[in-house]
């Protein structure tokens, strides 16, 4: 299958996109990029972010106000044609996409697209719900397959990630269904399953065509989350309790529960190891997460109440380990480095100050009720007080 | 991107060989940064220590010693400040290198710290009581000092937030959503006023060019705070019209800075409050058909993809 999107313009704009990063590390000049640029033109409109946002959100309000009118229209038709109006809708809105936008006004990701794009499949697969009687496995598939033809047909990251999404919940829809052992073997099917669709697309990314590698990095960092998911001990005890009905009483525990723990420390160490062997990025960033995820995971069944001390000791090991490491990657180390070698487009200073800004609590204020207006711009610590 | 692009960039000569040389032991990880990875344990770290090692005085007070914590934590603050003026680079007024990777970390620490140092003694001493609006401007001015010395955006917006806080003004996404973004109401005016001197201030700081690169950070709080000013008072006053002038004149300010400075942030801004009050203009108007409704969400939605499509040229970063 092929994107609706020219390929040669595609790579060039691909290019040009690296080439500003090089540009803004100050590895080539702006001679060299303005030369690249001429080099590797492509016509494609790509709005910044920004521009990309407001065109969503406009879009979207237009469209409501589409839909709203249409609906005005077929108020009292039933419900058998409103579904099948809602297919035809969605398919002609997905034409629109693709012929006006897409291809004849050369649009790549610029808001509209995406916009157009999810109302139409959301209207696709809401009129297969409403002719099914919202059957979930007909939404479910339908999903899997409108939204893995528009992660093809239009690159999109969106559409790659809730495809997969509905895939794990089809999975795990159809075991939970055929009930008793079948609930009980779940996470192993779901860490079977997603093992292999890792392995197939690591082995799509290592090949030629670079052309979907974004969607392909979201698709491998959300099959590793599940597989970690599925074999983490609170996931599984939580969901146990909540969808299988199971009693957990003082000495009892989950079935296989020595297989959970172990796989709740053993996967992000597995993860860590061949990610800095491979030197996968991915690989590396999951497993922070998934360790993160495993000390909490140990921490919510077997704190010792000493929340405060936890905090500080994990504190000063984080920072004591960044430090070292910033330290001991000065130089490379088997080709490591903690040098920023090339600055990535979401490196962004503004964010960074913004995130910072919000989570260190720059304006909570010490609960004294004796004060009026003025608040402190209070750091974490004034929690306690 | 595939390996042979960068040998195509290189034999149709757009980059020297030193630069390919560099650029393809990247492309190939040869070399391998994990520059992010470590900044963001490292933020981790900072912001689990100091709230743990702030619930964790709190808790020991009794046995530890009130004195001795709050030495403790005024030897640690100064520890930071210390190291940031010795390892600091001199004053500049562009954008500054920081010297090493934590250099910017510290710098943070140390105002956060500074921070627990002074809520700690108000808890002890309760001296502030009289005078806790002049310890948040005290705050506030200490943070823009340090801001402006270390080159620190993070620090700045800490800054802003105080000084904000010492007008009453709360800036948190939680507050706004709640609608408490004014602890009294009689707030929309100082939100107004104060939005509207600190951008003309940053504004001028731009053009002194002096750290220019904060002032992208100034004018987005500065559009927060004097947009939801105008919204309150559009909302629930008897003199809406001059609120609604207000924001239209916003709108235009946001839209000349989005294209001066080319940062479209502002252009959203500009359409979300514009958009907001042009439909409350609407709704005062007291239309009742739906079909005028869709029609004016359709046409003036459409009509405005269609205006920043056409003139797409306005729009661009480069």
């Amino acid at each position: 299958m092929k994107p609706v999107y020219n390929l040669d313009s595609l790579t060039n704009l691909h290019l040009v996109k690296e080439a500003i990063q090089w540009h803004k590390q100050g590895r080539i000049s702006r001679e060299q990029l303005d030369q690249i640029r001429q080099a590797y033109p492509s016509s494609f409109y790509h709005p910044n972010f920004f521009i990309r946002i407001l065109l969503f959100a406009a879009t979207c309000i237009a469209l409501s106000g589409l839909v709203g009118l249409l609906a005005l229209f077929f108020a009292q038709a039933d419900r058998m044609t409103v579904s099948a109006l809602c297919i035809i809708y969605g398919v002609i809105s997905w034409v629109v996409v693709e012929k006006v936008f897409a291809e004849k006004n050369k649009h790549y990701k610029s808001g509209v697209n995406e916009a157009l794009l999810y109302h139409s499949v959301g209207f696709i697969v809401g009129g297969v719900a409403g002719l099914t009687g919202a059957d979930i496995y007909a939404v479910l598939i339908s999903l899997v397959i409108v939204l893995s033809f528009a992660a093809f047909r239009f690159i999109d990251l969106v559409s790659t990630l809730v495809a997969l999404c509905s895939i794990a919940a089809f999975i795990f829809y159809s075991f939970y269904r055929l009930g008793g052992g079948f609930q009980q073997v779940i996470p192993l099917v779901m860490i079977v399953c997603f093992s292999g669709v890792y392995f197939v697309i690591r082995k799509a990314r290592a090949s030629e065509n670079k052309t979907w590698d974004n969607c392909l990095v979201i698709a491998e960092a959300f099959c590793l989350l599940v597989v970690y998911a599925s074999g983490n001990y609170l996931v599984v005890r939580e969901l146990s309790v909540a969808l299988l009905n199971l009693n957990i009483t003082g000495g009892q525990d989950i079935p296989l529960a020595w297989l959970f723990y172990f796989l709740t420390v053993a996967v992000p160490g597995a993860y860590l190891y061949f990610g800095i062997k491979k030197k996968d990025i991915v690989l590396i960033r999951v497993s922070l997460v998934a360790i993160a995820f495993a000390v909490f995971t140990f921490k919510y069944y077997f704190s010792l109440g000493h929340h405060e001390i936890t905090l500080t000791v994990a504190g000063m090991c984080l920072i004591g380990i960044a430090a070292w490491l910033f330290h001991f990657l000065k130089t490379q180390k088997n080709g490591y480095t903690a040098e920023n070698v090339l600055s990535e487009s979401w490196g962004n200073v503004n964010l960074a100050a913004y995130v910072i800004s919000q989570t260190m609590g720059g304006n909570k204020e010490p609960e004294q009720p004796t004060q009026t207006g003025g608040t402190f711009g209070g750091g974490g610590s004034t929690e306690g007080f | 991107m595939k390996p042979e692009t960068l040998q195509e960039l290189r034999t149709q000569n757009l980059i020297t060989p030193e630069q390919f040389q560099k650029i393809d032991t990247v492309q190939t990880k040869k070399i391998f940064s994990v520059f992010y990875e470590l900044r963001i344990i490292l933020y981790l770290g900072i912001v689990l220590f100091s709230t743990g090692i702030g619930w964790l005085i709190y808790k020991n007070i009794g046995q530890l010693g009130h004195y001795a914590s709050l030495g403790l934590l005024i030897i640690t603050t100064f520890g930071c400040f210390y190291y940031s003026f010795k390892k600091g680079p001199p004053y500049s007024r562009g954008s500054v290198k920081s010297p090493t990777v934590y250099f910017d970390y510290v710098v943070l620490l140390g105002c956060l710290l500074f921070v627990s140092v002074l809520g700690y003694a108000q808890f002890l001493f309760h001296f502030l009581d009289e005078s806790i609006q002049e310890v948040t401007l005290l705050t506030a001015v200490i943070f823009f000092a340090t801001a402006y010395r270390f080159d620190h955006v993070g620090v700045l917006s800490l800054a802003v937030t105080a000084f904000a806080a010492f007008w009453g003004i709360r800036i948190s996404p939680q507050q706004w959503s709640s609608s408490e973004i004014f602890s009294q109401p009689n707030l929309k005016i100082a939100a107004i006023v104060l939005g509207f001197i600190v951008s003309i201030v940053a504004l001028i700081l731009d053009r002194r060019k002096i750290k220019p690169h904060f002032t992208v950070t100034y004018i987005n709080f500065c559009c927060l705070i004097f947009f939801t000013g105008c919204l309150d008072g559009v909302f629930d006053s008897s003199t809406s019209g001059l609120y609604i002038l207000l924001t239209g004149m916003g709108c235009a300010g946001a839209v000349y800075f989005a294209f001066l400075n080319k940062s479209f942030l502002f252009l959203l801004y500009a359409f979300i409050f514009g958009y907001i009050v042009a439909t409350y203009l609407l709704v005062k108007l007291g239309i009742n058909e739906p079909v005028l409704w869709f029609l004016y969400l359709m046409s003036s939605c459409a009509g405005f993809v269609w205006f920043i499509i056409r003139f797409k040229n306005f729009f661009k970063r480069n």
